[in-house]
This record gives structure tokens, sequence and C-alpha cells, in this order.
């Protein structure tokens, strides 16, 4: 919102601040102010001028030649294209070397042939109107040679408020409310507002030869005042002075009527509407629900059509206004309006709200309304306009007594404030007097009552923000000056907070992967394209799906982190044929309508291209297993890996037969589907994930590793070759050889796995292990070891195999 | 036989001069001083001779063999002091070739000053807690006095699981939290007053994604609830928070802040780090609003059962993706959930 400072200083006076000054009081004790700008800084440079002698120009007949001086020692000759131009007429001059709004400079030059020096300007050019079929007049009397802004009394500072901070302070929105606030915030006198005497009465439900006022929805319009007015005459153009404050505010002035309430909106921060009374229907005014499909055409041309929750205001035979956003085309004033019907009323905030947003249509007057006004204000608007009205145009009449319905009294509210817990809560050292003075100074009613006090809330506070007694102590509290308030420290906490377990295992994991294994953190987002629903051959029902997604079609609530690190990879792929990523990230699963399971999952997605082995030591999903055994471990978790079965049910990116399920599935180590590849143009890449269950791990993280003295007697190192059928899992024959060597087998490690040549042309592979045996109470003999490796080579043969070496 | 001698240790002494290696040196140990070397053949041939001479001859072969030992260890001296001096010359020795790289992952940047901050609260007594994304109406909007018909429960605000038909109104609806300050409710039902307890975690809003919008980011979330705690606490915590993450202390000021939650509610600016007279951070006003806050709503510790007449606290919001934007210069929210290598890399673990 735009604040005029020339404007406010009509109720308080800041003649003696900067700009500066109060926008810094007001961020600091009201709202947040974003800017200052400084009206008329764009024709700093523009000054009375005067026409001395004009000529038509020689070479162009809609040109003229002039001289013109502007207080500068020499006049200077200046063409013009003005209809209007004439010797004698003072102007609003552009000397060279000035600057025009729009980064226009001025600059010698030569037009058909004359020199010119200088523009004498229109008022379009000056930013002050539209108006641009001649040049400005100004009066005979204006002073050469003074700067245009001065002379025309222009200049003004306008703060920009945030409207954000502004959002649960009806009494905000007008200039008078930031005249309060000021006047509070610097102790100084706020002048009242200047209001006529209207007369009032309940309006009948039924015409009675004047207009009568029915309010059918009384829980969307508390309070609605109607007032005849004749303008004794048409309204034209509002006076200058009206007009430089709309348009340093941002308001196009239109004509005496617009620019009343327009006027009148921006100083209290009512809104109200003109309605012309010849054109509004009959004489009853309907405050009513819009009936499904009705249509009204709005004062901007548009047809809106309407439902039920839409609030209408209506006369005998249709809508006449959308009720607190805008009004109607069919009952619009114009330059021929002589009689309008005022309305003021008090709509539902969410009611205007609702409407102004589905119609897209955010208005002065909707923005105002939405916030909860002040129901006493709303009658106010009307003393106000009427003594704006008399003011501007002392001849026009208002006819008859304003007509009302419902209330325009506001919620009483009455708290008990406790001044020393005040200070407390404030941390700030304030005496119950001042806490008295300072309440008293925005308004408040206090009463010192006992220890308490007793705060009578006023109309413009109380419709909304200050309801409790803690809304007080910050009126207290941001009028005192929160630069009063010192920084104290907590005192020191007696019991220990003990590290928690879930965040020391992340924080384990998470540098285990940074460290060994050279994978990077990262963040997925939640959402999914509604296309991996196909993607993980699941169904929609499967996910927690977004009603208004943030981006078409990305309605999906992920179950785990896959997808999105899927999606990562492929964005990397083509420049980092080989890489690591994970994420701490979590999982929902849908429970009907209730809250969504969530599942914290620790998931990581290896992407490599091309491989040197199928599987086993040197192959992408050894590697993937490797890590998160080596995971395991870090967490200190014993889970083993289990094969899966073939039906089991896996999360759709995993490989079916790629696959290691360690503590029931609570890891998996697996490929990515080859469908999933596809599906993101991954074909080549040789992706492999591990997918882990935060809470399982933790759940499985029991003991600490248990220590076991060393052997003292030497151990035997050999390798060991073995022949065995291809199809046979690697994990049978594993623990076969573990049985058969026995105790003084203390570590068997595959290092090969050959699977070409004539023992593959037999159905068969080579297995090369590493061996280490050794006894806990001697050192092994030869004989031990050759009784090792034939046990080795019956429990091959059992297996179909032999020992080659 | 002495003739034989001294031919030896004429050819030995020889020998060891010319030699340049500790090779060279052992060859002529080996050859005339070894087992089978030529002086050992010598004494081992000294019975043959006629028993006077004996004790002549085998004085000379030790003398001999003595000899030759001894410029056998000056020589060995000398190359070893040469290879020394050669070595430590450090010629033919290039330290400036690279190892073979231990690339080593990285710790994304949220993550990174997440965890800092924990550390940093946890030394300060308090707890850390977690809560779900997709997160009740009842506990992102009711419990937090935000009133059912406020704006911010819309679809244009807020994003819903639950579908706007299927809407109660009643607190019962589903949404992706816009905030964490969720956590706040479930921590004080949890763990009840008094409490510390800071929350981190990502957050949700209808936003259109640009340079400096999001609809995914994070926050950190602040509260402790106590007797006779203030707004004097409340700053203090805040001042220490920025301490933290900016690495040194800046002025702060409190300004009025509206958040339905909180009462009062504050902005926290502090003196722009990044210039002394205006720049584009600050937009030229040398302070940066850094952290909403506030004395918790006594609506909301009763929400949570801690009653308001007896306990006081504070709640402050730290927006940790803007933190880390003005931490490291990122100039591009987008960075943050691009999960580029090229974004990743420049962190380290």
């Amino acid at each position: 919102m735009l604040i005029s400072l020339n404007w406010l200083n009509d109720y308080v006076d800041l003649s003696d601040l900067s700009a500066e000054r109060i926008a810094e009081l007001l961020s600091l004790h009201t709202a947040e102010v974003e800017g200052i700008e400084e009206v008329g800084a764009a024709i700093a440079d523009v000054v009375v001028g005067e026409v001395l002698e004009r000529a038509q120009h020689p070479n162009a007949d809609k040109l003229s030649v002039t001289r013109v001086a502007y207080g500068a020692d020499e006049t200077v000759g200046v063409v013009c294209g003005a209809p209007n131009v004439r010797a004698g007429l003072k102007i609003a001059f552009a000397p060279v070397g000035s600057k025009l709004p729009g980064d226009l400079k001025i600059k010698r030059a030569k037009l058909r042939g004359e020199e010119s020096c200088g523009m004498i300007c229109s008022e379009r050019e000056l930013e002050l109107s539209d108006e641009h079929g001649g040049i400005l007049e100004l009066p005979e009397d204006a002073p050469v040679g003074v700067p245009l802004v001065e002379y025309l009394g222009l200049k003004d500072f306008v703060l920009e408020l945030d409207n954000k901070s502004l959002t649960h302070r009806p009494d905000l929105w007008g200039h008078y409310g930031f005249a309060r606030e000021l006047a509070a915030i610097l102790g100084r006198e706020l002048k009242p507002l200047k209001l006529a005497q209207v007369e009032r009465e309940e309006a009948p439900a039924e015409p009675d030869g004047r207009f009568a006022i029915r309010i059918e929805d009384p829980e969307s319009c508390r309070f609605y005042a109607g007032l005849e007015v004749s303008l004794e005459g048409e309204p034209g153009p509002s006076p200058a002075w009206m007009q430089r404050r709309l348009r340093a505010v941002g308001q196009r002035p239109i004509d005496l009527l617009v620019d009343l309430t327009n006027y009148l909106l921006l100083e209290t921060g009512q809104p109200t509407h003109a309605f012309d009374r010849s054109k509004v229907r009959g004489d009853l005014i309907r405050v009513r629900r819009a009936e499904a499909g009705e249509k009204l055409t709005t004062l901007d041309d548009q047809e809106r059509s309407l439902h039920g929750e839409d609030l209408l205001i209506a006369d005998a035979e249709g809508g006449v206004a959308l009720a607190g956003v805008m009004g109607g085309a069919n009952s619009e004033v114009g330059p021929e309006t002589e009689t309008i019907l005022l309305e003021a009323a008090h709509f539902a905030p969410t009611r205007v709200r609702r409407t102004a947003h589905r119609l897209n249509l955010r208005t002065e007057a909707s923005s105002r309304f939405e916030k909860t006004l002040d129901p006493a204000g709303t009658w106010q608007a009307v003393e106000r306009f009427v003594a704006l009205l008399q003011e501007l145009r002392p001849d026009a009449r208002v006819l008859g007594p304003a007509r009302t319905a419902g209330s325009s009294a506001a919620d009483e509210v009455s708290l008990e404030l406790d001044p020393k817990r005040t200070a407390e809560l404030l941390g700030l050292p304030l005496a119950p007097e001042e806490v008295v003075d300072l309440l008293q100074r925005l308004g408040f009613g206090v009463e010192l009552d006992g220890a308490s006090l007793r705060v009578e809330v006023p109309s413009w506070r109380s419709s909304k923000d200050v309801r409790k007694p803690i809304d007080l102590v910050e009126e207290v509290g941001r009028l005192a000056g929160y630069h009063r308030i010192e920084a104290r420290p907590l005192a020191a906490p007696i019991e220990a907070i003990f590290a928690d377990p879930m965040r020391q295992l992340t924080r384990r994991l998470g540098a285990r992967l940074m460290g060994a294994h050279e994978a990077f953190e990262t963040q997925g987002y939640t959402f999914l394209h509604a296309d991996w629903v196909q993607h993980l051959s699941a169904a929609r029902g499967d996910f927690v799906i977004v009603d208004n997604p943030v981006q078409d079609q990305v309605d999906l609530v992920r179950q785990d982190s896959m997808p999105s690190l899927l999606d990562q990879a492929a964005g990397n792929w083509r420049a980092n044929p080989a890489g690591a990523l994970f994420e701490f990230g979590k999982g929902y699963f849908p429970q009907g309508d209730a809250l969504p399971t969530q599942r914290r999952w620790l998931s990581i997605l290896l992407w490599q291209r091309g491989e040197a082995k199928h599987h086993g030591p040197g192959s992408a999903f050894g590697r993937a297993r490797s890590l998160a055994e080596d995971l395991l471990r870090t967490a200190g978790v014993a889970w083993t890996a289990e094969t899966v079965e073939a039906a089991a049910s896996l999360p759709g990116w995993a490989h079916p037969a790629q696959i290691l399920a360690y503590g029931d599935g609570a890891m998996l180590v697996s490929a990515i589907h080859p469908r999933v590849r596809a599906a993101l143009d991954l074909s080549e890449a040789k992706l492999m994930a591990v997918r882990i269950d935060l809470e399982a791990l933790l759940a499985a993280q029991n003991q600490e590793a248990a220590f076991r003295a060393p052997s003292k007697f030497p151990a035997i190192k050999c390798d060991v070759a073995l022949a065995l059928p291809a199809e046979l899992p690697f994990a049978e024959v594993d623990a076969a050889l573990r049985q058969a060597g026995g105790k003084i087998l203390v570590n068997l490690q595959l290092f090969d796995v050959y699977e070409e040549g004539a023992l593959a042309e037999q159905g068969q592979r080579s297995l090369a292990f590493h061996a280490t045996l050794q006894a806990a109470d001697r050192t092994l003999s030869e004989k031990e070891e050759q009784k090792f490796l034939r046990k080795i080579g019956e429990a091959a043969e059992r297996l179909g195999g032999s020992l080659r070496s | 036989m002495r003739e034989r001698l001294e031919e030896l240790r004429g050819e030995g002494l020889a020998a060891v001069e010319s030699a340049s290696t500790e090779a060279d040196l052992r060859a002529i140990e080996v050859g005339l001083l070894g087992r089978k070397g030529d002086i050992t053949a010598a004494l081992k041939s000294l019975g043959k001779l006629p028993a006077e001479e004996r004790p002549l001859m085998g004085q000379l072969a030790n003398e001999v063999k003595a000899a030759i030992q001894a410029s056998l260890d000056a020589k060995r001296a000398t190359l070893d002091a040469a290879a020394l001096e050669a070595e430590l010359s450090g010629a033919g020795f290039d330290p400036t070739l690279p190892g073979p790289g231990l690339p080593g992952g990285g710790q994304h940047p949220i993550s990174a000053i997440t965890r800092e901050l924990e550390d940093l609260f946890l030394s300060m007594g308090f707890r850390i807690a977690d809560g779900p994304e997709v997160e009740l109406e009842a506990n992102n909007f009711d419990a937090l006095n935000i009133p059912s018909d406020h704006p911010a429960r819309e679809s244009h605000d807020t994003i819903w699981i639950t579908p706007e038909e299927a809407r109660k109104g009643d607190g019962s609806g589903v949404v992706l939290r816009t905030h964490t300050s969720p956590v706040q409710v479930r921590a004080l039902r949890e763990y009840g007053a008094p409490l510390r307890v800071v929350a981190p975690g990502r957050v949700f809003r209808q936003e259109t994604l640009d340079a400096t919008h999001e609809h995914t980011f994070h926050q950190m979330e602040g509260l402790v609830v106590d007797k006779g705690v203030g707004v004097g606490h409340m700053l203090h915590a805040m001042n220490t928070l920025i301490e933290g993450v900016m690495g040194r202390k800046l002025e702060t000021r409190l300004r009025p802040g509206f958040f339905p939650f909180v009462e009062p509610g504050f902005e926290l600016d502090a003196r722009c780090p990044f210039c002394q007279s205006g720049c584009s951070v600050c937009k030229g006003s040398r302070w940066i609003e850094l952290m909403p806050g506030g004395l918790v709503h006594p609506h909301v510790l009763e929400s949570a059962g801690v009653d308001p007449n007896e306990y006081s606290g504070f709640a402050f919001g730290l927006g940790l993706s803007r933190i880390v934007m003005l931490r490291y210069g990122i100039d591009d929210i987008r960075w943050f959930m691009s999960g580029s290598l090229d974004f990743l890399r420049q962190f380290p673990a």
C-alpha cells in the first residue's frame, strides 16, 4: 500500500521529520516500509517558463518557433508542436540537460532546420495526467524560473508498505490509521477526521415511497447504509489537490464521484460505492446470494457468471453490484449522473475473498473487506463522504436521512491485563503507568483496577486483531520500542540431552558414504510425475496423491527417494558416466483418509557405463553389495544377505532377479529394473540401488562389537580353485565350504569367478578363493593344511564339482 | 705365500678404490673375505707351510684381511654419505607430480548447515525433533491458531492431499506441511513443558519455480517453553543462531511481524554482512530480514496441553534454504533440489 506523507500531515504534524525517519519509525513500531518514493522527482528539472514570442515554423505547418524565458540569463529558441502555444503563455519548461519521466533527456536539437533548446511539456509528458491535447497552461501569475514541482505544490513522499505485514490490521488500510499510529509512536496529537452530521433511520424491508433495504444473508452483511445525494449538477472533475493525492498513491483520477469514493477509501480504509440513482430500478435494495449461473457485467465490462456462494447487491430487477468486490456496469455513475445512491456496508471477509479469488478480481475494495473492517467505520464513512462532498460541492444536497439495515456497532472487547506479567513477557522494565500511557495513546480505554488493568478495545482494533490480553502485550511492546529489549541467555539446563540415536546413525552412515564410497548427498523432490505409476508398474492407488499439484501432472507423493535419485541420475548421466548419489528422504504410503504412513529411508543410487563383470567381485552389483554390507558394519547391524523369491512384493524400480534382501527386506540391494531404465533413457547405464529402512536399521542396532583377542599362532594362507556347476548359487558353495573347513578356517574370500572356456562348455565355472587357516591354541601343521584341502575337495565333489588346485 | 697375500692386498685395495656401488663392494668382500674367498682360502692353506713360517704368514694374512676390511668400511662410508647427499639434494624428485586422486563425496549444503546448527542447539540444551512432511491440517493450522477461513489454508497457498470437496474444515484434512511449526505442537505434546527443541525439515508451498521461489524448501523451527520466558530470551537465542550460522556476531534489531501462532510477533533483521554502505543483498538498507519469531500464542500452548498462565515460550523459524544461499552466495534456489553433480561437488563431506 502507498501512503502519502502530505496526506498524513493533515492529521498529525510530521513536518519536522524526514521521510526516512518516518519510514523507520513505522518499520520498527508498526509495519514494514519497503520503499520511499519522492513524488515529482522525475520532473524535478522542469521549471515555470514563459513564451515570449511565437512564430510559424518556416518549414512545417504544425510547428511553432518560440522564444522562451525560464529564469536563466538568456532566453532560448524552442520548436513546439502544440496547438495552444502562444505568446504570453506561462508554461512548464524542460531546459537542455534536464530529464523527463521515462529516462528522456532533453538535448539541443534542430527541427526542420530550426534550432530548439528545450521542451515545452504537456501534462502527460510530466506524468501529471493523460492530457496530451496541448501543452500545460499555467496561470498568468506563475513565477518564471521556479521549479514546477514547487510551484504546483507537488512535493511529497510516498511510503510503500509491505501489504503482507498489514493483513492482521484492518485499521491500517487507509491513511488515517497510519496517522493514528504515528501520533501514538511520537506522542503527538491526532487531529480528528472532519465529519458531517448525517441523519439516519432504520430502513424498511418494503419500499415506502423511499428506498427499502433488505439484508437477506445477515451472516455475509452485518450492516448496510444507503444515502441519496443530489449533486445539483454534473460531477465534473475533482479538484487539483485531490487529483494530486490520488495520483501520488497510484490512483488515476476519473471524475468527482469516483475520485471522492476512492479518496474516502484511501483515507479511512472503508470502501463505499456510488450508484447512479436513476439507473437503480425501483426502490428496493436487496443484499442476497447470487443464483447459480446468474450473470452480472461488472464495471470493467466483463460479464461474470456467479454462483450461490457470491454475495450480490440487487435492485428490484436484478444484480447491480458484486458485494464488496466491484459495482455493476448497469448502475455505473457517469458524466451525466446527478443523483447517487451511496452504499457503505460491512461485508463478511471470507465471502468477499472467495468471490474475488474465484473471479480473479482483487480490487481495492475486496482487499479491504477481506481484513474484517471496523463496523463503526462503515457509518463513519458516510459522514466523512458528506463532509468531503460539501467541501467540494457546497450545493450538493442530501436527500433525506440515510437508511440503514443491520448494526454498525462494533464488538465490545474488554480485557484484563497484568502489567507486571506484560513487562516480564516483553523483557522490558515497564511501570504500570507507562503501560497505561502507551495503550491510551493508541486509543485504548484503560482503567487501573487493583494490580491489573481493565482495557476497552477501540472499535477499529476490536474487529479482528485485539481479542486477548496477549494482543495488548504486543501493543505495549511495539509502542515502547523493541529496541529497548535486552538479550538475555536462558538459564542453564540441568539435565543432559543425550544424542538422538537416529541422528547419530544417519550422520555415521552419511560420513561413511561420502568418505569411503565417494557418494554425494542430494535432496530430491517429494513429488513425482504421474508417469512414475507406469515406470514403477504400480497403481495410482498405491500413492498418496496431491490434490493441487504445483506443476501439472506432478501429483504423486513419493514412496521412497529412488525415483527422485533416478531422475537426478538421468540429469547427470551424459556429463558423468559414473557417480553415486544418496538421500536421507522420507516416503509416504496412503492410509485411506487418515494421515499417510511415513517411512524414513536411506536411498543410494550408483551408476556407471558398462562393467568388467556381470556379477561377483568387480561387477556393479558386487560393488553395491559391498557398499551395503559396509554400511551394515558401520551401523553395527548383523543382517545377512538373502535371495528374494520371485513372488516377493518389491518396489517397482527393483530388478526381480538381480537383488538381495537383508533384515527381512529392510535393506535391498538391487539393479534397477530395465523398464525404468528404458523409461528414463538410461538403458546404457548400469544402475544399482541400495535402500535401507532407517527405523528398522536403528531397531536392529543392538550391540557394540565384542573384542576377541587375536591368536598368537601363525596363520597359513592358501589359495583354492574349485570347478563347480555353473547354476549352483555361490551362497550354497560358500556355506558348504565353510562347514567343511571347520573351526580352523577363519577367512574365506572369493577373488575370481571364471565362466568361460572348456569348463563353461561342461556347464561348470571356476571359483577361486583366498583361505586363511589359524588355530587359537597351536601352530597348524602341514598335515592339517593337507587335510583341509582334502575336505574342501570332498565338499566340492559332493556339490558336483572338483578341486582344481 | 707372502707374494700371494701381497698380491691379494694390492688387487683388493685397488678394487675397493675403483668400486662405485654397494654391489661392487659386496662382490669384493665375498671374493676376498667370504667363506670361499681368496684370503680365506689362503688362510686355510697355512697348514701346508713349515711350522716356523705359520705365525708370520698368519699374521700377514690377518693384516691383509684387516686392511681390506678397513678399506671396504671406509669406501662404504663414503658411498653412503654420497648417497645420502644425493637423496637430500632432491635431484630427480618432483614433489609437484599429482597423487592418484581420492575424490571423495560431499555433503548437501543444506544438510551441512543443518548439522552445524543442530550441534549448536544441542550445546544449549535443546532437543532435536522431527515431524512428518505430510501432516494433519489440525497440526499445520488449527493448533497454530490459524483460523479455519484463513487464506493460507486455501489451495493457492497450501498443497493439499485431501481433495477440495472432501475438506470438512474440522482439521481432519491432510496437507503437505507449509512450515516446520507443527513440530512445535508435536514436540510439546510428546515432551511437555519445560521444553527446548529445534526441528529442521522440508516444507512446501504453492509457488511457481524460479530463481528465488521453490515449492519445496527448508526451515528450522525453534521452540522454548518454560516459566518466566520472555522476548529477551528469544532475542538471545536468535542472536546466537545468527552468530552460529554466519560465523560472527552481527548487530540485530527486532521489528513487529505478524504470524498467527505467536503474539507478539517479530521479524529479526541483522546488519548486512556483505557491505558497509548498502548492496544488492540488503537492497541498500544495510539490514537483512533473517528470521521471524515471537512469543508462543496462548492458543498454541493450550492446543498442546500446556497451561499458558503458568508457562510462556518463544518460537522462531529460520529459513534454512535462504541462509545457505546467503552463506555460500548461491544465486538460484533451484540448485538445491537439482541433484546436479556440478553443484554437489562444490561442497565437501
